[in-house]
């Protein structure tokens, strides 16, 4: 293993996301109780033996909650950014790859929006398209994309000229040949580091639109809706803010955290 | 003839009583002597996007339409009608002929007069079917307004109808000068030339509303205050925090989840209002499987009312069951307590023919919370009576435009009305404003007509009782709770209190005792 991930930054980042990952997967199966199942005695309950991390508005268990709404949180950060990823990746290749003209335009429309705020923008979608997990993906996911553009481009641009791809062009290889197999491998690097760091704020960005109420609806046990929901009895059991805040944050480090760790590892300049 | 004098004496020793009222305000006891002075701060967090006293509609509009225009009649804290602008007023024998006397030497906030002819104008801008009027439905009876002199009009109705004095104190049915209905009809929405207690100084929908007192108030002596205040708070937390540090005298809407917690602070005063308003689950008669009476039965038995009113209510409503009218109406019948019994509900389930439950799709919209908040309860306790209820929430514009009315099974939410017959005709009559039940039951139709026009109150009672009972029989919807009015003052606001129906406020009666 790279030292870079022995560093106790990564060390945090690298259990973090396994933790995030365990629960995302199992998470539903792990939960003790009903995650709907009320509970009209045992309402805005603290942490106790029988509730590990109290119960909400409705009496509703918090751990099972927070289980069962893992994958929903966490997926959604994960396949936003995949589908924002692609989409900025083929743009971002496309224009570094043809050059002159069709880069400069591609590149200066993703100037402009790149100008507007990442949550903004995703807010100005959410609110054309209406609320809903698959209109928030999206949203994220197009939010995403200009960013992910300009860095698959310049990832492109720096291997361009290198004399394999040279090479290949030599040997008569097809354009699409060439960009498959010689020019995005290499260009890989930034992008994954770039979309590791990404996952983190889509999960909180996902989160953001769940407390706004343009993202996941109630029953659902997203962890921003959580927030959302449970805000009204902040005063009466700070708890039901409390925890699902927490694993949002821990979430959302625990990718940032190991997307650093990646990018040092994967620093030439920083290489061993 | 006899049945016409027994009513009429009824009919006439009421507005007796109500005549004599207003010299005396609506006598709340107060042990210290109201002083004048002071600017009364008060909190909301709605916006009041419109002044139009025609058709403004928010929480937070109908405080300001109260405090800047009057109406012929109002609606006092007993829900009974009080003289307004009237200071009488007379039905004939059968009711189908009404003498409003105006009080004299009334004015408008410019100082012009008020007269007859004021009255005149504004109820045939409200009947005018090319304008919008949200008092129109519970007017249609009247035939003409005349004025007979500048302080007599007089009402022709249609067909007899007894209680007019509460139909005429409508809130959107307030007294409007000819001179400003004739202007062009945006200019109500901004300014405003009232007979109210207060007149209108800022306007500005985004903060504050400022209200000063009028001088020439047709009430001797009030208002007491200098000013009102409206400042709105779009967030709940910085409203409670701004009313609890004392920035603010009034928080006009209270949350259940907050109401405990102000409610214990010191130097403040809650208050909890018992109303008939209520949540309803509409399941629409005309589609499956509602269309059977045994399932709509069966989904009621399978709420738990009681812990609905703790959960979601924080205990501060009562239970209901299912009748549309709550105990403040006049005319409520006590309808029978519908338990909680899943079991015999799945019984009834399978009997209608879902031996293996059911599984429907409930949508609820994203505004007020409490929707949503009812239908994923409901969705747990129908579980085990085998109902299989997935709530789809929306914003409540989509469900405006696309649900509402229209869908088959969702949440609906309905203010109070003042009489039994504005209840049935604002939901359940086949014409009925929003009828949305698909009910159109002919006979039921019947009965409320016949209690429209029956005077005794007697008979009436019987009339309404049977309408009830066929209601019940029928489930036309569940109501499952009814919500009180939550509203808090600080401890130096004195005299401030609100009316079941929540479109009266009485602030003229409202001061401020400095010392405290």
């Amino acid at each position: 293993m790279p030292k870079s991930f022995l560093a106790p930054n990564a060390l945090v980042g690298i259990f973090l996301l396994l933790f995030t990952a365990a629960i995302a997967i199992a998470g539903p199966w792990l939960a003790p109780y009903d995650p709907q199942a009320f509970d009209a005695l045992n309402r805005l309950q603290g942490p106790s033996f029988t509730h590990l991390l109290g119960t909400d508005q409705f009496g509703r268990d918090l751990l099972s909650r927070i289980l069962n709404g893992a994958p929903t949180t966490v997926l959604f950060g994960v396949f936003a950014t995949l589908l924002g990823v692609s989409i900025g990746a083929i743009i971002g290749v496309i224009a570094g790859v043809a050059g002159g003209k069709i880069d400069n335009a591609i590149m200066r429309i993703l100037d402009g929006l790149l100008a507007v705020p990442e949550l903004l923008f995703t807010l100005l979608i959410v609110t054309v398209l209406g609320g809903g997990m698959g209109q928030a993906m999206l949203a994220v996911a197009v939010a995403f994309a200009p960013g992910m553009a300009r860095i698959s481009r310049s990832a492109v641009l720096s291997v361009r000229t290198r004399d394999y791809v040279r090479a290949a062009v030599a040997r008569g290889e097809s354009g699409i040949y060439i960009v498959v197999r010689e020019v995005l491998p290499n260009a890989l690097g930034p992008i994954i580091v770039e979309s590791t760091i990404r996952v983190s704020f889509a999960i909180m960005i996902g989160a953001t639109l769940g407390f706004l109420g343009l993202g996941a609806q109630p029953p659902s046990t997203e962890w921003g809706l959580m927030v959302a929901e449970a805000r009204q009895f902040m005063f009466r059991n700070p708890w039901c803010v409390a925890i699902p805040g927490i694993f949002i944050a821990m979430s959302a480090l625990g990718f940032n955290l190991f997307g650093d760790a990646l990018r040092d590892s994967l620093d030439p300049r920083r290489s061993h | 003839m006899s049945k016409f004098t027994i009513s009429r004496r009824g009919v006439m020793l009421g507005m007796a009583a109500a005549g004599l009222i207003p010299m005396t305000g609506i006598g709340l006891a107060s042990a210290a002597e109201p002083k004048a002075g002071g600017i009364l701060k008060v909190s909301h967090s709605t916006r009041i996007a419109t002044l139009n006293p025609l058709t403004l509609s928010g929480p937070a509009e109908y405080p300001c339409l109260d405090m800047l225009y009057s109406g012929l009649t109002r609606i006092g804290v007993d829900n009974k009608p009080m003289a307004d602008l009237a200071e009488s007023w007379e039905g004939s024998e059968g009711a189908t002929v009404f003498t409003f006397k105006l009080r004299e030497g009334v004015t408008f906030h410019d100082g012009s007069a008020l007269t007859a002819d004021d009255v005149v104008a504004t109820y045939e801008a409200i009947l005018d079917p090319d304008r919008p009027a949200s008092a129109r439905s519970v007017l249609t009876m009247i035939d003409s307004v005349e004025a007979a002199d500048d302080l007599t009009v007089i009402f022709k109705l249609n067909s007899p109808f007894a209680d007019l004095p509460t139909a005429t104190a409508h809130a959107n049915a307030r007294i409007v000068s000819r001179k400003a209905l004739e202007a062009d009809p945006a200019t109500l929405e901004t300014t405003v030339n009232g007979t109210g207690p207060f007149k209108l100084e800022t306007y500005d929908s985004a903060q504050m509303v400022r209200l000063v007192k009028n001088e020439n108030y047709f009430i001797p002596g009030k208002p007491y205050l200098e000013a009102v205040e409206m400042h709105l708070f779009p967030d709940l937390a910085a409203e409670t925090a701004n009313f609890l540090n004392g920035q603010m005298d009034v928080m006009l809407t209270v949350q259940q989840a907050d109401y405990e917690r102000i409610a214990g602070s010191a130097g403040i005063e809650a208050k909890r209002i018992p109303s008939g308003r209520f949540v309803n689950v509409v399941m629409r008669h005309d589609a499956k499987p509602w269309s059977d009476v045994r399932v709509r039965k069966a989904l009621a038995m399978s709420v738990d009312r009681q812990m609905l009113v703790d959960v979601i209510l924080e205990g501060l409503g009562r239970p209901a069951h299912d009748n549309i009218l709550s105990p403040e109406y006049q005319y409520v019948i006590d309808s029978p307590e519908v338990p909680y019994d899943p079991a015999a509900a799945k019984a009834l389930l399978a009997e209608a023919g879902y031996p293996d439950g059911l599984k429907v799709t409930m949508v609820a919209s994203n505004r007020p919370a409490i929707r949503a908040q009812v239908a994923v309860a409901i969705k747990q306790m129908a579980l085990p009576a085998g109902f299989d209820i997935e709530v789809e929430t929306m914003p409540h514009d989509t469900y405006l435009a696309n649900v509402w009315m229209k869908g088959d099974f969702y949440i609906g939410y309905w203010g109070m009305q003042p009489t039994a017959d504005a209840a049935f005709r604002l939901l359940l009559t086949s014409d009925a404003s929003y009828e949305d039940s698909a009910w159109k039951n002919k006979e039921f139709d019947a009965l409320v007509d016949e209690g429209r026009e029956t005077l005794d109150p007697a008979k009436r009672a019987e009339i309404y009782a049977k309408a009830q009972q066929m209601m019940l029989d029928d489930q036309v919807y569940i109501i499952p709770f009814w919500e009180d009015l939550l509203t808090a003052s600080s401890d130096k606001t004195e005299d401030y209190n609100l009316a079941p129906i929540n479109r009266y406020f009485y602030f003229e009666n409202v001061w401020l005792d400095q010392e405290a």
